[in-house]
């Protein structure tokens, strides 16, 4: 197989790497270090910011107080508008973790040269481009919204609703239980591996200016990203704790 | 990988992302100019319906990088290369 | 780190959809990271928010209950303010009343004064002229009796 760009171009930053990683070896598991590099990165950057916000919590926010305060509005907006006034408290750390996580995943992927610093192998690269953090994240969306159905309406009730509006439906709700997190987790990882091809091929192109309105894109779209996984996960929470039989109630009233 | 699976899966990868591209690319279309259209009748609605727009445009978007991901399976992650 | 595509083709096992113990790791490594902001982000955050709204919503409940108050206390000024300049204008008018009464009496005071006077004068008048006419009156009669004697001579 050749590659026209495989020999046109020999600086370190112009090279394109898909599906290479570097493994540790953790008993006899084995994991991908550069995802776990950079998302405790992440981590510790929310924590940091967070600590740096919360440290001196005052009833005038000052400084950087107000910025925590917005990202805090903004989750919280998102959170609500999905699951309600009523609900929306228990649910929010969850939710509002998931879109900072893969926000700050997202953004930090773009905006740092996590190409300069050199691996034994694979690169670094946002968290968010390996199918396994997607995975996981879109997993433990689909735990959490079974959790919050059962929790609700018990594991026989939150079965019959299954059955609403009416038993055809059957088949379909159960597909979708595996279609909801195979499309959050490849919607999400697709989108970032598709930006971060984008700008690489770019570069291995035209080194130079042309792929930063790309770069400005992508940094757009994985905002956006995160916006729906995080906005999915909630709608996804409110749907099983729906009550569908007071529902009934409601509308033969 | 011999010289057939790699050609069908270029092709395959090729077509994935082409034809994968056609329907999302109408859907985005028409759902832009009805934003547009609804912006231009209800000009005081605009942040509601751009915020609505851009949650479907990028779930369109995502039907086209379903296809992007069977391209980089095809590509990087081959199950018949052997 | 020169990586081309083209080796990556030939990587072995796994690649772009290698799935293993990052998945699980991953999961359980978020959330802690949902505890740990709940702990340090979501929780004290909130607590700030809800005590400042609490602090405008009982802020609120004051200031609108001293705008109330407020808003009695100018009534309750109209009203006295009312009440006194009614009091005024009832002592103006009574003291008006007074005034006109006071004069209208001077007034009839004096004209009675001037009355009597008038009816003085006319009688001292009548008086002076009852007294020349009975002075007048031997005169006329020695004047009679002397154009008579004049006559008849």
């Amino acid at each position: 197989m050749v590659w026209m760009w495989h020999g046109l171009l020999g600086a370190p930053l112009a090279s394109l790497e898909v599906g290479e990683h570097l493994y540790w070896e953790l008993g006899n598991l084995k994991i991908h270090g550069q995802v776990f590099i950079t998302s405790w990165i992440v981590m510790a950057l929310l924590i940091g910011a967070s600590l740096l916000g919360t440290r001196n919590a005052q009833r005038v926010p000052q400084g950087w107080q107000n910025f925590m305060e917005y990202v805090l509005d903004f989750v919280r907006t998102l959170t609500r508008n999905q699951l309600g006034e009523k609900e929306y408290r228990a649910w929010l750390p969850f939710v509002g973790t998931l879109f900072l996580f893969i926000f700050t995943c997202n953004w930090t992927g773009i905006l740092v040269p996590w190409k300069l610093i050199e691996l034994p192998a694979g690169e670094l690269a946002a968290s968010t481009n390996d199918i396994n953090t997607t995975a996981a994240l879109a997993l433990l969306t689909s735990l959490a919204y079974f959790y919050a159905g059962f929790s609700r309406k018990g594991l026989l009730g939150y079965f019959k609703g299954y059955l609403y509006p009416s038993p055809i439906m059957l088949p379909f709700k159960i597909i979708e239980d595996f279609t909801k997190p195979l499309s959050l987790s490849f919607r999400l990882f697709g989108n970032i591996l598709a930006d971060e091809l984008v700008v690489g091929v770019l570069v291995l192109l035209v080194p130079v200016l042309l792929p930063v309105p790309l770069m400005v894109l992508g940094l757009f779209l994985s905002g956006i990203q995160a916006l729906i996984f995080a906005t999915l996960a909630s709608t996804y929470i409110a749907e099983a704790l729906e009550d569908h039989e007071h529902e009934e109630e409601a509308e033969i009233a | 990988m011999d010289g057939l699976t790699s050609a069908a899966s270029v092709l395959a990868a090729a077509l994935a992302v082409g034809l994968g591209a056609i329907g999302p690319g109408l859907g985005q279309g028409r759902a832009a100019g009805q934003a547009v259209e609804g912006i231009a009748r209800q000009p005081e609605a605009e942040g509601k319906i751009r915020g609505t727009l851009l949650l479907s445009l990028a779930f369109m978007e995502a039907l086209t990088i379903y296809g992007l991901v069977v391209a980089l399976v095809l590509l990087f992650a081959n199950p018949f290369a052997g | 780190m020169m990586m081309s595509v083209g080796t990556v083709w030939l990587a072995e096992a796994g690649g772009l959809f290698d799935l293993d113990a990052t998945l699980p790791l991953m999961a359980i490594q978020f959330l802690v990271l949902v505890a740990v902001l709940n702990a340090v982000f979501y929780k004290p955050l909130l607590r700030v928010v809800d005590e400042r709204e609490e602090y405008i919503r009982s802020n609120q409940a004051q200031a609108k209950e001293l705008q109330a108050k407020a808003a009695q206390l100018t009534r309750q000024y109209d009203q006295e303010l009312a009440v006194a300049r009614r009091e005024a204008q009832k002592t103006l008018n009574a003291a008006q009343e007074q005034a006109k009464q006071e004069s209208q009496a001077q007034i009839r005071v004096a004209q009675q004064a001037a009355q009597a006077q008038i009816a003085q004068a006319q009688a001292d008048l009548a008086a002076q002229q009852a007294q020349a006419l009975a002075q007048l009156e031997p005169q006329v009669q020695s004047l009679g009796e002397a154009i008579l004697a004049k006559l008849l001579v």
